[in-house]
Order: structure tokens, then C-alpha cells, then sequence
């Protein structure tokens, strides 16, 4: 069973079916060998009664509130105020760019649309103040990672959601990795810069008086973020509830900058959808998967196969590492995720592992994959705001990111406390 | 025949992105009553149920209505890794072959649905709630999206077999291919960039 259900998926997948398209046979085609077909009539109820799930909405309302900041006009400002406070550091802006994008993670979902919109802000200063472009692009591709590990995180409702585990107690125990993660990149830029000091570029003009001055720049995405982030942890909303309340803050600032137009929105709702349509058609389509996993009982025969390996735990973990960074470089983020997770999380939570601990791994380990060549789709969103040049200068300058990356998996391995300390205090 | 292509997307294209602008808007508009629901729980201690139960009916109706801008914007995920360094007529055959399989999947999906459907509608259900909303009404909206997208999936599927069978790999890349890295850029970022890279004159 677990060899048919392997070949079909790895033809399906190099055949480049739409993921949708492979979970959906994968699931039918299941069902009509192990299971006599008799999942496949309830699939219609299966979908509807998912479909209209309200923790589900979360998913377009977060994709809506981070479309509606994209465009609300603040970058701009945030970057030059975060730049007065970080810039003294050797290396210059690059750290303002890491600095920005963990801010800006802090009201967005999504790692791409970090990426872009200070790739954007701050890319023309490389040429204004003649930093090495490889290294400074780098930082620009993997703070955007950032994305996904701070709250609010699209990944980690639908890592919660596949998974049943609760969503604010993962956002909880991606705060630290996530500040933590912004620290070691910064440090590898003071460290590259040490070495290299002509790579920092020249120095940003700053006084204190002028720091004081921008500090209300920073005020609308840290108010997003307590309003978002605040009112779960408060009791009084849940994760849907907050992010249409991020939504309807988020359209109040785009107003007050008046950035708010009917086209502005209208690009907005397309946006919206077309990501949320795309995710939702490949998420109903793993629900479906999932059922039938269960019910053909595959997923108690992967336990059982990693069982006769006879490996430790720490072995186990370490070759899902190893298979969550090979894997990372030929395939989309999303996908993986969806089509791993839910095979990869019983079986790692029998081990004696953390169902919480184990997304922030994966949430770390989907960072990694968005900055490895050659599928690494943050690397290709900054190459793209550079429009032009070679793409080698990119995954270049990405690499001591990745270091980074590598170096915050073995943290939270070897100190799992560093994401559940924080949750336990909660619940 | 590329003619008459062009002439169908469009058309399809202006009923996807209507349905799209609405499916957002509903999206807002719930947003906002959600907002309200729990401004009133919080401070004025009642409640106004069934902003959520709403919200779940749009966000299932508004879904299956973008799926056709989807596949029209070519924007399903696929894996291109083996994919990319493949001749072009093997690109070709795979973006077909993947439409089909997509196809069949959705037909079966939607044959389900309308069972869905048809059984609300015998047995007159509504919803266990205090909205108790007649089942028929959401569930008729989500069928709709769904139709839409196997007529769309049929219209594209058809011709890019076309295409095929014609040995015009341009047009089947055209309607079936996978995105290109600067043409998804493109499209995830669209109208971004020249609002984003305005100088707005402070420091």
C-alpha cells in the first residue's frame, strides 16, 4: 500500500498535474483499490461541510488584511524609520531590511508578499549607497521568510488546521523563533561586514532628534499587530474574528493615508482571491486525501514501517530534517506542506515530539525551502524587483541565510523550549 | 481557431473577474459585520449571531467562484521541477494530460455536489442555527462557482487538445502552460510595484 501510494503520488507530482488535480486522484484512485470506492460518493458532503468552516475564513481574511497593506502605502515610511534605528550597526541598511520585513511579518501572512514589498522600498539604495547587491538581496530574500514565522502566518493556521492543533498557541510559539531567526541574520550580516567592511555600503546620516521624529512611522503596523495579535490572546476574539478585525483596521490606515481608492481595492479582491482559490481548491483536495488515509489505515503503516527502521527519535527527526531540505529545493512550499504534513505528523508526535513544537520545525524548515535553489520562490520575487542580472546573485547571496536557518533548526532541536515556553504560559 | 479562442477567454474571463470583485467584496463585507459582532460582544455585551455562519456561506461561495479566474490566470500550482527541462511537445502533452486529470476531478466533485443539493432541496433543510438559513441558498451559490469551473475547465481543456492535435505548441503554452518565474512575479504582484516604489517625501 505504501509503495502504490508513493509511485502514484511521485508520477502525478514529475508529471506536473496540478496539485489539486494529484491530491484528488491520489485520494480516488486510494479509495477504488484499498477501500472498494466507498469513500468517493461523500465527497461532496466532505467538501461542502469544510468549505463553509468558519476557522477556514481566516485564511482569506489574513491573505485580504496583508493585500490591503501591501497597497495601504506604509512601507515607505516604516523602512526609513526602521533605518534610523538599525543602521548604525556594520552593514548599514541591510540590517533596516531584515528589521522591516520582521515588522512587516508581524501584519502579513505571507512570505511573498514580505519579500516584494520591501524588496521594493529598499532596493534602490544598493546603487545609492554602493552595497555589495548580492549580500544585500539576500537579506531581502530571506527576511521576507519571516512571513510565515511571525504571526500572523497563513502556514501556521494551515498547518494547524491539517493537523488539529489550536492555531493562537502556534502563532505563541513562532513570537520567539521568529525574533530570534531576525537575530542571527543580523548577525551574519555584522559578520560578513567585519570581514568585508567595503560590502556595508556607506553610512546613513542619523541623529537622535531625527530617530524620536520617525518613531510614529512604526505606529500603524505595531498597532495592527496588537490589534491582531492582542485581541486572540485577550479572549476576546478568535483567530477569524481578529483577522477580520485586522481587515477592517487595515482599510481604516489605507484611508488615512489615503491610499484607499476603488481600484486599489478591486486589485485587492483579485489578489485575494486568486491566492485564496488556489490554496483552498489544493486544501479541500488534501482534506479529501487525508479522509481516505485514514480509513485505508496507510497512515498506521508509515508508522509502522519508520518503527522497524529501529531509529531513535533524534535520528528520525534529524532525517525528516534532511527530507524537509531536499525536498525544499524542487518543490513550492505550499504544496509540501499540504502533502507531507499530514503523513509526517502522527507519526513524529508518537515519537514523543511536540505537535506544536513540530510547526514551528516545519515552519523553519518551508523558510529554508523559499531561499534554496532552484525552486526557492523568494529568491525569484527579488530577482524579479531587480529585473534583470544574474539570477546566481541571489541564491549567492542567500546562502548565509540558510547557514542561519540550519543553525535556528538545531536551536529549536536541541532547546525546544525556545518555542513552547512562551504557549505554556498561556495554556 | 486562435481567434475564436481569444474571443471565449475574454468572455469567460469578464464573467471570472466579476465573480472575483463580488467574492472579495462579500469577503469585506463580512469583515466588517465580524468586526461589528465583536465590538458589540465585547462592549455593549450582546450579540449579533450569525455573522460567522454568513461568513462561512460566503467564503464557500466566493472560493468556487474564483476558481475560473484561476485556471483562466493559469495560476494553479504545479510541479515544474522535471517539468522545465523537457522539449517543448512533452511540456505540451503533460499541460494537457494535467487539465484533463483536473477536469475529471472536478466533474466528479460537482456530479456530488449537485447530489448535495438536490437532497436540501427534497428535504427542505436549513441550517441547525438561530439563523436556521434555508441550506438551499448557500449551497446553490457553491454549486454555481463549481459549474462555472467545469465549463471553464471544458472550454480550456478542449481547445488546448486542439492546439495539441494541430501541433500549435505556442497556443497550448499559452492557454494551459505553466506560469514563467516573471509572469507569476507578475501576476502575485500586480499593480504593486509602481504604488510601492512612489516616493512619498519623508524621511
Amino acid at each position: 500500500m505504501l509503495g502504490v501510494t508513493v509511485a502514484i503520488l511521485m508520477v502525478l507530482v514529475f508529471a506536473s498535474v496540478p496539485v489539486a488535480a494529484v491530491l484528488g486522484v491520489l485520494g480516488l484512485s486510494l479509495d477504488a483499490i484499498y477501500f472498494d470506492g466507498r469513500l468517493a460518493p461523500a465527497i461532496g458532503e466532505i467538501t461542502w461541510d469544510k468549505s463553509k468552516e468558519f476557522i477556514l475564513v481566516a485564511v482569506p481574511m489574513f491573505i485580504l488584511l496583508g493585500e490591503i497593506m501591501l497597497r495601504a502605502g506604509i512601507a515607505q515610511r516604516m523602512y526609513n524609520a526602521v533605518a534610523q534605528w538599525l543602521s548604525f550597526l556594520p552593514g548599514g541598511l541591510m540590517h533596516a531590511n531584515i528589521g522591516s520585513c520582521a515588522i512587516f511579518a508581524a501584519t502579513s501572512g505571507s512570505s511573498v508578499a514580505t519579500a516584494a514589498t520591501i524588496g521594493t522600498v529598499a532596493y534602490p539604495e544598493i546603487a545609492k549607497r554602493g552595497y555589495n547587491e548580492s549580500l544585500f538581496l539576500g537579506t531581502l530574500a530571506a527576511g521576507g521568510t519571516l512571513g510565515i514565522l511571525i504571526p500572523p502566518s497563513i502556514n501556521l493556521i494551515l498547518y494547524g488546521l491539517i493537523t488539529d492543533t489550536s492555531v493562537p498557541e502556534l502563532y505563541l510559539a513562532g513570537i520567539f523563533p521568529g525574533m530570534i531567526l531576525a537575530g542571527l541574520f543580523m548577525a551574519m550580516i555584522v559578520v560578513a561586514c567585519l570581514f568585508r567592511p567595503k560590502w556595508g555600503g556607506t553610512k546613513v546620516e542619523t541623529n537622535w532628534a531625527l530617530r524620536i521624529r520617525v518613531l510614529p512611522d512604526l505606529l500603524p503596523p505595531i498597532a495592527l499587530f496588537v490589534v491582531v495579535v492582542g485581541s486572540i490572546y485577550a479572549g476576546v476574539a478568535t483567530p477569524t474574528e481578529a483577522a477580520s478585525i485586522g481587515v477592517v483596521f487595515a482599510l481604516i490606515l489605507a484611508a488615512w493615508n489615503k491610499s484607499l481608492s476603488f481600484k486599489m481595492l478591486r486589485d485587492a479582491f483579485e489578489g485575494t482571491m486568486r491566492t485564496t482559490a488556489t490554496i483552498m481548491l489544493i486544501i479541500l483536495a488534501a482534506i479529501f486525501l487525508n479522509t481516505v488515509l485514514g480509513f485505508i489505515g496507510l497512515t498506521q503503516a508509515l508508522a509502522a514501517f519508520i518503527d522497524g527502521l529501529g531509529l531513535t527519535p533524534m535520528q528520525t527527526i534529524l532525517i525528516v530534517v534532511l527530507f524537509y531540505l531536499l525536498l525544499g529545493m524542487v518543490m513550492e512550499t505550499l504544496s509540501m506542506m499540504l502533502t507531507t504534513v499530514p503523513l509526517m505528523f502522527p507519526i513524529v508526535t508518537a515519537l514523543g515530539f511536540d505537535g506544536v513544537w513540530f510547526g514551528i520545525l516545519i515552519t523553519v524548515l518551508m523558510e529554508t525551502a523559499l531561499i534554496t535553489p532552484p525552486i526557492g520562490i523568494n529568491l525569484y520575487v527579488v530577482h524579479g524587483i531587480r529585473g534583470g542580472g544574474r539570477f546566481n546573485d541571489v541564491s549567492i547571496g542567500a546562502v548565509p541565510f540558510v547557514g542561519a536557518m540550519i543553525l535556528m533548526i538545531a536551536v529549536l532541536i536541541v532547546f525546544p523550549d525556545v518555542a513552547l515556553w512562551l504557549p505554556s504560559q498561556f495554556y | 481557431m486562435e481567434n475564436l479562442y481569444l474571443r471565449i477567454h475574454a468572455l469567460f474571463d469578464r464573467v471570472a473577474r466579476v465573480a472575483v470583485w463580488a467574492g472579495g467584496a462579500s469577503l469585506l463585507v463580512c469583515a466588517i459585520m465580524v468586526t461589528g459582532d465583536v465590538i458589540s460582544r465585547k462592549w455593549f455585551g450582546f450579540t449579533i449571531s450569525g455573522s460567522d455562519e454568513i461568513s462561512g456561506y460566503a467564503f464557500a461561495a466566493s472560493t468556487t467562484w474564483a476558481y475560473s479566474y484561476c485556471l483562466l490566470h493559469r495560476a494553479n500550482i504545479r510541479i515544474d521541477a522535471l517539468y522545465n527541462l523537457l522539449p517543448n511537445l512533452l511540456k505540451a502533452v503533460l499541460d494537457v494530460v494535467g487539465l484533463l486529470l483536473l477536469f475529471g476531478v472536478m466533474v466528479m466533485l460537482t456530479d456530488r455536489a449537485i447530489d448535495v443539493l438536490s437532497e436540501t432541496l427534497i428535504n427542505e433543510s436549513t441550517a441547525n442555527s438561530t439563523l436556521q438559513t434555508p441550506l438551499w441558498i448557500p449551497q446553490g451559490l457553491w454549486l454555481g462557482g463549481l459549474i462555472l469551473f467545469c465549463l471553464t475547465l471544458a472550454f480550456v481543456s478542449l481547445f488546448a487538445l486542439l492546439f495539441l492535435l494541430r501541433g500549435n505548441l505556442p497556443m497550448v503554452r499559452r492557454a494551459a502552460g505553466v506560469l514563467s518565474i516573471e509572469e507569476e512575479i507578475d501576476e502575485e504582484t500586480h499593480g504593486m510595484g509602481s504604488r510601492l516604489s512612489k516616493p512619498d517625501g519623508r524621511t
